[in-house]
């Protein structure tokens, strides 16, 4: 933020330098307008030529045309749509009926609804697994692969491929691995096993196949940021640790990884919030099923207000949803926080 | 910080100085391979002929290479259509989001507001976070009240202000890159805010403006939610949307579905090599540079 400060640029032409109680003339208006006042009254300092009181009233003018058209995107379909997210949560929308307000039945109901509960079981594990798994291969990937080599550029946008084509795609490129008839993996599976397995219509392969698309989609985004993170390290602590010398485990352990936290954090707190609303993958592979068994809670709010037509629930449980995103986010940001006081 | 525990002068050390590049390099291949193979998988799948397709063992590649699949994509599968649709939305939300985006990014990195300020740049990474579950009932219901629903309009205005906080959030630090001086120079030469702005400032923020839109773009081309909902027909479904309803239509025709996947995939690849260096600025924030 400190960049941010001394880049005011209403000074008028010719004025060397802001004048004193000019830097703050945007937003102290009333100020502005009282030196105004003095200026027209001739007691006007000379640092100040005659043109500055047209710019600097123009300022405020200009700020908010630059600023308006984004501020007014953002409040019509963010903050307008989070607020009727709330209200409609309290309305009944059922087929055949009026709409009308029921006050928070949808939330009684949704505490109750043992299927609600069941995905988010679903999407609590998918998160956790994933993320998990992403971070420590990422990181292996990133210590292993920190120093500079041969072809790294191209080695690098290689690896970037799984997380830049569309999700959908992602779900085609492992539909067709799975599959029993054509898939590349199920037939190993047939070599080593003798018969060939249906992977996503096993209610208890469905998840863990859907996690290991998850993984293979996006490792690369904590090796490419834990890959960052590390080589924008200081070097001079290594140094001093390898003169000392520290093997490769405590350099990490007390070195690397404490000072990598800031981009941990960012880097799990991404990840965990995409994979907890994750949609496309499980949408394109299977559908939330066999019966339930990889039924994310994205899925199920799609499912109830586009399906089923119940935009009154399904508004009560994405509310409830957001809410659940807020602590998770500002629980994974404290417990990884909280480490480093540790260390 | 507590002090390093006791360190053994290991003498693995020459040991591990030796294996250390082939440990390397094992890993470094099977990396690329596991990433690769599914990709060349879809690839190759999608250049058979329906028959060898289902061939027991899997042929490692086509044995006669066709393009039957891409061809009855474009003429029974309407995703020629599709295409066109992903192009006109794309292109017209980027255009629209980094031209606001850029104004909006120039004014928080040019002008001193205060605690208004932090405020904002709250506001614009809290848009980012929040996911697409939660507003997407009230954005459904809004635009099907303004009949927006399955017509361009709708899916880029939603696109839009998608993509705004992100452009606002990497154009702010580009343009705080840039020396103010060169601005007052030409104010003092008679320049006005808006020109400066213009033959100044624009020019000089070409590579974060090209990178910041390039990756709008890749994001913005992928999204499937609200495409999902918001569209339907080849009227305006995107590419995406096109795709996965094939799959629903094709469910055995893994052929079509895989070609489908490398005509989707194409247009991207040849844009993510172009902004490799700033994709994971991007994907961060900016969080890390």
């Amino acid at each position: 933020m400190k960049e941010s400060h001394p880049t005011i640029m209403s000074g008028p032409p010719g004025t060397p330098g802001p004048a004193p109680g000019w830097s703050d003339g945007e937003v102290n208006t009333s100020a502005d307008s009282l030196a105004l006042i003095e200026g027209e009254g001739g007691q006007a300092p000379p640092q100040r030529p005659e043109v500055a009181p047209t710019r600097r009233r123009r300022v405020p003018l200009i700020l908010l045309a630059l600023l308006a058209p984004t501020a007014l995107f953002a409040l019509a379909l963010t903050i307008l749509p989070l607020g009727y997210a709330v209200v409609t949560s309290f309305r009944s929308f059922r087929f055949g009926q009026p709409v009308a307000f029921i006050g928070l039945q949808n939330y009684f109901d949704l505490f109750r609804d043992s299927n609600f509960y069941r995905s988010l079981g679903t999407t609590l594990t998918f998160t956790i697994v994933a993320t998990t798994v992403e971070f420590i291969l990422g990181m292996m990937l990133a210590l292993l692969l920190k120093e500079e080599f041969r072809w790294q550029g191209l080695i690098r946008s290689c690896l970037m491929i799984p997380m830049v084509v569309a999700p959908v795609v992602v779900g085609i490129v492992w539909r067709l691995l799975y599959s029993s008839d054509v898939g590349l993996l199920s037939y190993g599976v047939q070599l080593m096993m003798g018969h060939p397995i249906s992977v996503l219509s096993n209610p208890s392969l469905a998840l863990p196949a859907i996690i290991l698309v998850d993984i293979w989609e996006w490792t690369p985004f904590m090796f490419l940021i834990l890959l960052a993170g590390i080589q924008s390290l200081p070097q001079e602590p290594f140094e001093a640790a390898r003169v000392d010398g520290a093997g490769p485990w405590s350099t990490f352990r007390y070195l690397t990884l404490p000072m990598l936290r800031p981009v941990i954090v960012v880097a799990v707190l991404i990840r965990a919030l995409d994979a907890f609303t994750v949609f496309d993958q499980v949408f394109v592979l299977t559908q939330g099923g066999p019966g339930m068994a990889t039924e994310v809670s994205t899925l199920m709010v799609y499912k109830t207000a586009f399906r089923f037509s119940q935009f009154g629930y399904a508004a009560a449980m994405a509310v409830t949803l957001l809410i659940l995103v807020l602590f998770l986010s500002a629980a994974i940001s404290r417990s990884l926080q909280g480490q480093v006081r540790q260390v | 910080m507590e002090n390093p525990p006791p360190v053994h002068l290991s003498k693995s050390k020459s040991h591990r100085h030796s294996s250390w590049p082939v440990f390397r390099l094992l890993l470094l291949v099977s990396a690329l391979g596991l990433t690769l193979v599914p990709v060349y998988w879809m690839i190759n799948t999608s250049l058979k002929t329906q028959v060898e397709v289902f061939a027991s063992p899997p042929t490692l590649y086509p044995q006669k290479a066709v393009l039957e699949n891409y061809v009855s994509l474009f003429t029974r599968r309407n995703l020629g259509a599709y295409l066109l649709n992903s192009v006109i939305i794309v292109a017209g939300s980027v255009s629209l989001a980094m031209a606001m985006g850029s104004l909006a990014a120039y004014a928080l990195a040019r002008f001193h507001l205060g605690h208004l300020q932090e405020r904002i740049s709250f506001w614009v990474l809290a848009t980012r976070m929040i996911p697409p579950v939660a507003i997407v009932v009230p954005i459904f219901l809004m635009l099907q009240y303004l009949g927006f629903i399955n017509k361009y309009p709708g899916l880029i205005l939603v696109y839009t202000a998608m993509n705004l906080p992100f452009v606002v959030w990497m154009m702010r630090s580009f343009f705080q890159e840039i020396p103010v001086d060169l601005e007052e120079a030409a104010m003092v030469d008679g320049a006005t805010r808006l020109r400066s702005f213009w033959d100044i400032v624009l020019p000089l923020a070409a590579p974060g403006l090209v990178a910041t839109a390039i990756f709008s773009v890749i994001v913005t081309y992928n999204e499937f939610f609200f495409a999902l909902i918001l569209t339907s027909t080849p009227a305006a479904a995107t590419l995406p949307v096109g795709t996965a309803a094939l799959i629903g239509k094709t469910q055995t025709l893994f052929g079509e579905m895989a070609a489908a996947g490398v005509v989707a995939t194409i247009p991207l690849i040849a844009f993510a090599l172009l902004v490799q260096r700033h994709l994971v600025r991007g994907l961060t924030m900016g969080a890390v540079k």
